[in-house]
């Protein structure tokens, strides 16, 4: 266990580093730097004091070097467009917006999504199992950013129940400001919603035809025992299968939904600094994003093994 | 001696998208206090779904028990049994075990409690009770440390360990009757005689009726006390044990017994096999389904399907044959 | 029926060959076929996207209008007679913008997956056809690009590359032939091993024998899964992209560049967003119940 969590380590660090490396030389080639158009008007002398702030006068390999080093210790550098603020600080502010948003949409999401898988499995070929898989079929065909659009006009816009835009601060951020964060929940719940409901519904009956719950039913157990002790633990392989996905589609719709609902968050600054070139900033929420798609990996490949006993963590890669 | 199971003219079929197919075409037979029937036939030939039918395993849509078919325990109307019932029944009455024990236990659960929640389930005692019955059942069966195995799960214990505990499992509650099907055909040779036995002293303990399923005639010969030849979703043959091996009628089981390899055989040809497959369940012939298999075929055996001829002693056999008709032309049949 | 004793003679008419008796052989392609077709929902999704496909094509020439004439006068007009979906800010017509932005987006979709599937069969194909270190290494490429979130690869590669068409299709694919690649490489292998494969290469069958007779018929239905999902994935991506400036822009046409037009005049003439989303929406649902029904299709064990 212990090996295997160094060797793990160690893969992880690797992986970010190629990562790390691979953004820094994308970056690179974007052509013009970022200082250009904030340049333009300025005296040279001011320009120049400006390009080696930034180490942008420094040849590549050096800029790179110093880069890494930086990233080593936690140092992300400056922020081009938001002159003053380091990477870290901008992160630690827009972060916990993610974070929570990101948070209570899975966990309601999958919830309820889970839920929903087992009462269409339990109820195949019953209107109630037609209608949820053809919700959630419907719900994966809309966007995150035509539902959050549509939410957003309805509920906000026209019935008024919501705020329109903003997002709790200060002592509400994580546990307060409810109004704010309704709307945009439920615009990125919908899609846990949907993956989760048709995901379990298939395991479930996939499990529901081996032959051991033949076994159960031969026992005499009754239906409900022999659905939560015998088919749904041998059903979650599947849905933990998926998490890592359904992390990358969180931090996807972020994108999206705190860009319709302006919410300070990663996901509205990682485009802002895309379009303002902003490369620090670009460099440090691109690894902070990594590595927490690297880390939920982890923790899926250490659920496998809490879940089915025949995957042990020495088997490493399967 | 009391009739413990009644099944008459038992129909089922299977939808599926190529058409109805009809695994189990008016099966009919009895079953006795502590005897052993034994139902043998070649893979699709309707044995497994008759034992699955008997512990109200088919399920709709897909599956269904045709209205007409009877099935009575102890006298009582199963068809009529609701889920109160059934749950009694299964596991507390009658139990199963399945021929791959990997597959049918289950993956994810430590094999104590899948014996356990048997017996909670039936009798109303406490875990810690339950845990040391589990742990005397593993031991009856003869596993080693069968503590340390209660806390094992399936993939961690061998095949003929594996299907130990299926039999642990059956035996949990002490069932009347125990459907074994294909109990040892997944195992190795050594291991298949022992686990027989096995089922057999614990039948004896317990007095259990077994209904022992295989397509393989030659282990039936010590244990069954009746045997059942099952063909095409159809009985063949049914009689004593004596009967069935001493005075095979039907051209069907007599292949069987030809098929059986044996070492006295002095000739040193290739082993005996019976030529083509048997027919499509979708779409059955309306005469005697070995028909097209069998050396003998008769005008009559295209054309129609034999009823059952009674061979005295209670053996039957399902052959145009045994028609009286037949009988005087014999010496051309042979 | 009377029994006679002719009844009881030596059958010697033609006993049906037990080999074609058992079972009705059905291809596996015509029983696939069959079963999209019993299925109402794949049936419909099939006929939606016919339709939205042929409106694509001839949706901007039975307009009657052009794509980008501006005409100020008759601008954020409602549906009419005129302009069947109305007209927008500058007084283009939507109907002719919308099918047009719609056959855009189809066709960066299907080019996609295009690049996507040619990329994956190769390199699965080489991965497993060469095995050993070649195989490891290129799994460990595999490994690293899906150890980063997709988006962000995308959006990178945006950023070096710029806002344009060629930039968009190489953004869009960089990552997406991962999956396929793994799914090739799988197969082939599984196949390696199997041993009816085994029994042909025994007997002498050329590796390109048995690339065609077996790799292609047990790879093609998974293939065409994976086609079905990833279409309606690229749609959304591209109109994503688009919502968010990375993607197509003005005076390029798709349906994420209506999309992010219509959102900034949602308020005030909702119309303009709704065509475009509505068209979105038809389309991606209709290749997902395609690709459902494929998939039950496919694997009708799945459907029990």
């Amino acid at each position: 266990m212990l090996s295997y969590s160094i060797r793990r380590f160690a893969e992880m660090i690797l992986t970010l580093f190629i990562i790390a490396t691979a953004t820094f030389f994308l970056l690179a080639a974007v052509p013009g730097d970022p200082l250009t158009e904030r340049v333009e008007k300025l005296p040279p002398q001011i320009r120049q004091n400006l390009y080696e702030k930034y180490g942008l006068n420094k040849p590549l390999l050096e800029r790179y070097v110093i880069t890494m080093r930086g990233l080593a210790v936690g140092n992300f550098g400056e922020s081009i467009v938001y002159p003053g603020q380091t990477v870290q600080s901008i992160l630690q502010e827009k972060l916990p917006a993610s974070a929570r948003l990101g948070i209570q949409q899975m966990v309601l999401g999958i919830g309820i999504g889970m839920i929903l898988g087992i009462i269409a499995a339990m109820k195949k070929n019953t209107w109630l199992d037609y209608g949820i898989i053809t919700l959630a079929i419907l719900f994966i065909s809309i966007p995150h950013l035509i539902f959050g659009l549509l939410l957003q006009k309805i509920f906000a816009g026209e019935l008024g129940w919501f705020p329109v835009i903003g997002w709790p601060k200060g002592k509400d951020l994580w546990t307060g400001g409810w109004q704010y964060t309704i709307l945009p929940t439920l615009a990125g719940c919908f899609s846990y919603i949907a993956a989760y409901s048709r995901l379990l519904k298939t395991s479930m009956l996939d499990v529901v035809n081996q032959e051991y719950i033949l076994t159960a039913e031969s026992k005499g157990l009754s239906k409900m025992h022999i659905v939560l002790k015998h088919v749904l633990r041998n059903s979650l392989i599947p849905v933990i299968t998926n998490l890592p996905m359904s992390i990358a589609m969180c931090i996807t719709g972020s994108f999206f939904i705190e860009r319709i609902f302006s919410i300070p968050g990663v996901g509205m600054y990682y485009v802002l600094s895309v379009n303002e070139r902003d490369l620090p900033l670009i460099m440090g929420q691109t690894v902070i994003l990594s590595i927490i798609y690297i880390v939920v990996i982890f923790i899926t490949d250490i659920l496998y093994t809490v879940v089915d006993p025949r995957i042990s963590i020495q088997g490493g890669r399967r | 001696m009391k009739k413990l199971l009644e099944v008459r003219n038992l129909h089922v079929s299977y939808h599926t998208y190529a058409g109805e197919v009809q695994s189990v075409r008016g099966v009919s037979f009895d079953v006795h206090d502590g005897e052993t029937l034994a139902i043998v036939g070649e893979s699709g030939c309707g044995k497994s779904v008759t034992a699955r039918s008997i512990m109200g395993l088919i399920k709709a849509p897909f599956g269904e028990i045709k209205t007409g078919s009877e099935l009575r325990y102890c006298g009582e109307d199963m068809r009529a049994f609701d889920a109160k019932k059934w749950a009694h029944y299964r596991g507390g009455e009658a139990s199963i075990i399945f021929q791959d024990a990997l597959a049918a236990l289950n993956p994810t659960m430590k094999i104590g409690k899948q014996i356990t929640e048997n017996i909670t389930v039936h009798e109303h005692i406490k875990k810690k009770e339950a845990n040391e019955r589990a742990e005397s059942l593993l031991h009856q069966v003869g596993i080693p440390d069968a503590k340390q195995k209660m806390n094992s799960y399936p993939h961690q214990l061998s095949g003929g360990m594996r299907q130990r505990v299926m039999i642990a499992i059956a035996f949990a509650c002490n069932p009347k009757l125990l459907i074994a099907d294909e109990p040892t055909t997944a195992l190795d040779v050594t291991i298949q005689a022992q686990i027989l036995d096995m089922i057999r002293s614990l039948q004896r303990e317990k007095n259990t009726s077994v209904i022992l399923i295989t397509h393989d005639l030659g282990i039936v010969a010590n244990i069954a006390t009746r045997i059942l030849i099952m063909y095409s979703g159809k009985v063949v043959e049914k009689g004593t044990s004596e009967e069935i091996f001493y005075h095979p009628v039907h051209p069907y089981t007599k292949a069987l017994l030809r098929a059986i390899p044996k070492l006295t055989d002095p000739s040193k040809g290739p082993l005996y096999s019976i030529s083509g497959h048997p027919p499509d369940l979708i779409d059955p012939p309306q005469g005697c389904p070995f028909a097209a298999r069998c050396p003998h075929c008769m005008n009559v055996c295209v054309e129609a399907h034999p009823e059952d001829f009674d061979c005295g002693a209670g053996h039957t056999a399902a052959c145009w044959l045994l028609h009286p008709l037949a009988r005087h032309i014999g010496s051309e049949v042979e | 029926m009377e029994l006679t004793n002719i009844s009881f003679k030596k059958y010697r008419g033609r006993r049906l060959d037990p080999d074609q008796l058992a079972g009705h052989s059905v291809t596996y392609w015509k029983d696939v076929w069959r079963r999209i077709r019993k299925n109402p929902t794949a049936v419909l999704s099939l006929a939606a996207l016919m339709i939205i496909l042929t409106l694509s094509v001839i949706g901007p020439i039975i307009s009657g209008h052009d794509l980008s004439t501006i005409n100020p006068k008759r601008a954020n007009m409602n549906p009419s007679a005129e302009n069947w979906f109305g007209t927008d800010n500058l007084g283009r017509d939507l109907f002719t913008r919308v099918w047009y932005g719609a056959r855009a987006s189809v066709i960066v979709a299907l080019v996609c997956t295009l690049i996507q599937t040619v990329v994956g069969c190769l390199y699965g194909g080489i991965m497993a056809h060469f095995g050993g270190w070649v195989d490891e290494v290129m799994m460990r490429v595999i490994e690293l690009i899906t150890s980063m979130p997709t988006l962000l690869i995308t959006i990178l590669t945006m950023m070096v590359l710029g806002n344009g068409m060629t930039a968009l299709l190489v953004a869009m694919s960089i990552t997406s032939w991962c999956g396929t690649a793994r799914l090739i490489r799988g197969q082939i292998m599984q196949l390696r091993e199997s041993e009816y494969v085994l029994a042909a290469v025994a007997l002498g069958a050329s590796p390109f024998w048995v690339i065609l007779r077996h790799l292609i018929p047990n790879t093609f239905g998974l293939l065409m899964l994976t086609i079905a999902t990833s279409i309606p994935d690229y749609i959304f991506t591209e109109a994503g992209l688009s919502f968010l400036g990375i993607g197509l822009q003005p005076p390029n046409t798709s349906l994420g560049v209506l999309i992010s037009i219509g959102q900034q005049t949602m308020d005030f003439f909702p119309i303009q967003l709704l065509f475009p989303a509505l068209i979105l929406c038809v389309l991606v649902l209709a290749f997902n119940l395609l690709g459902d029904g494929l998939r039950d299709a496919l694997d009708p064990r799945l459907r029990q």
